[in-house]
């Protein structure tokens, strides 16, 4: 799809921003989101292709503004509400109550 | 959808979707914990560092690694996830190469870790593939109007590592000083290795 | 199945090749001449905008991998070659680009015809 994701040749999106000695995972939230890939690949039956796809249909403005396991979370989010292992629902009640300092 | 997600923490997000999971009998949270031992530990751009190094001191595993890069990486026990199928590109006097991937942020895990923020953010991804000699220029790599600058697209399942040029003032180097010597940018190709 | 912490290490040994052991005829060769279809799917695909209706030169068959645009909507591997394909600089961005600088993307025979 030409999405906001096929990126080469635009101009206009800023400097590249480097940091010196950056760690694998800036917080232990990206580090879960990490091995939360292998951990569903394995039973979902989603491909890889699919994955990148759910987030090539993000909003253009949020793909941009959110960092790249934000990215993943969106595609997880989908796959698995997909397949019914984890619906919108129960994730959103979930979510709820965690913001509510519930778990 | 879309407004929720961009108001919730995405640890929280995140710790949603591992608690469910594994109420629900899916995952298991010490495989997450082994992933991420894994790639914050033991996997690095030390691992491709070795490769280069080896391929600096003997030729005939160079010529290996340029005619089949997945078997010569292999030999030194580097393989598997996102580097089952690799592709080694050597930089010469003729020809500098550089990789991205515009679409996503594939990378060659096995050899080089996980990659940095900005080579998955949208500046890089964007321009490297129109202004390559920009780019180079930004990471302090000069590249001769007489050398070709040659990037790499990572559209498929293909992943690439580039074969920085051996640095002169090196010849009484072991092949581990070498490897001390190569960086993870040198092996992208934003950056080259310097004499010690 | 559940994927625990002693599955790990192997599972990222192994990895998951794309590469499909099926005998597919290619369609191209290294050397030939090839445009880029104008292929603008709002489902999955890995040709990027900026090689659309481009002219390029095949540089290596790859082999025959799963093909992306149908693995992503579970319409099957459609198994096929993968070719790398070299353009100019100049062929993509126009004649401000250096003249020696060149660019490698990864295309399926399927986003190609002989130029």
């Amino acid at each position: 799809m030409n999405g906001i994701h096929d990126l080469g040749g635009m101009h206009g999106l800023g400097p590249i921003d480097r940091e010196e000695n950056e760690p694998v995972f800036h917080a232990p939230w990206e580090g879960r989101a990490f091995g939360l890939f292998a951990a569903t690949f394995v039973f979902a039956g989603y491909t890889v292709d699919e994955f990148r796809h759910e987030i090539e249909k993000m909003g253009h403005a949020e793909y941009l503004e959110h960092s790249y396991y934000e990215h993943w979370l969106v595609a997880f989010e989908e796959v698995l509400n997909k397949r019914g292992f984890v619906t919108h629902e129960e994730r959103l009640a979930r979510i709820a109550q965690l913001e509510q300092g519930a778990h | 959808m879309a407004t929720h997600r961009k108001e919730t923490d995405p640890a929280i997000r995140v710790k949603a979707l591992e608690s469910l999971l594994t109420e629900k009998g899916l995952i298991d949270p010490k495989a997450l914990d082994a992933l991420v031992d894994t790639f914050e530990h033991k996997v690095g751009p030390r691992n491709g560092a070795k490769v280069v190094a080896k391929a600096w001191v003997d030729p005939a595993y160079k010529a290996r690694l340029l005619s089949d890069g997945t078997a010569a990486i292999k030999e030194l026990g580097y393989s598997g996830l996102q580097g089952e199928d690799m592709v080694v590109l050597e930089n010469t006097d003729e020809v500098h190469n550089v990789v991205v991937c515009t679409l996503c942020s594939c990378y060659p895990w096995p050899t080089l870790g996980l990659p940095p923020v900005w080579y998955k953010s949208a500046p890089y991804r964007a321009r490297v593939v129109s202004d390559p000699r920009g780019v180079l220029a930004e990471f302090g790599v000069s590249v001769p109007e007489t050398t070709e600058v040659r990037v790499w697209d990572t559209t498929a399942e293909l992943r690439y590592l580039v074969l920085p040029k051996r640095p002169a003032g090196t010849d009484g180097l072991s092949e581990s000083q070498l490897a001390d010597l190569v960086t993870r940018d040198s092996m992208i190709g934003v950056g080259v290795v310097a004499a010690p | 199945m559940l994927l625990t912490p002693e599955i790990v290490p192997g599972l990222v040994a192994a990895g998951a090749s794309a590469r499909v052991a099926a005998h597919v005829a290619p369609r191209f060769r290294a050397g030939d001449r090839v445009r880029i279809r104008n292929l603008n799917p709002t489902t999955h695909t890995r040709l990027p905008r900026y090689l659309r209706g481009k002219i390029g030169i095949v540089e290596v068959d790859y082999g025959v991998f799963a093909f992306p645009d149908t693995h992503a909507h579970g319409l099957g591997e459609k198994p096929q070659h993968c070719y790398s394909v070299r353009f100019t600089g100049r062929e993509l961005w126009g004649p401000a680009a250096p003249e020696r600088d060149t660019l490698c993307a990864d295309l399926f025979d399927d986003y190609m015809d002989p130029a």
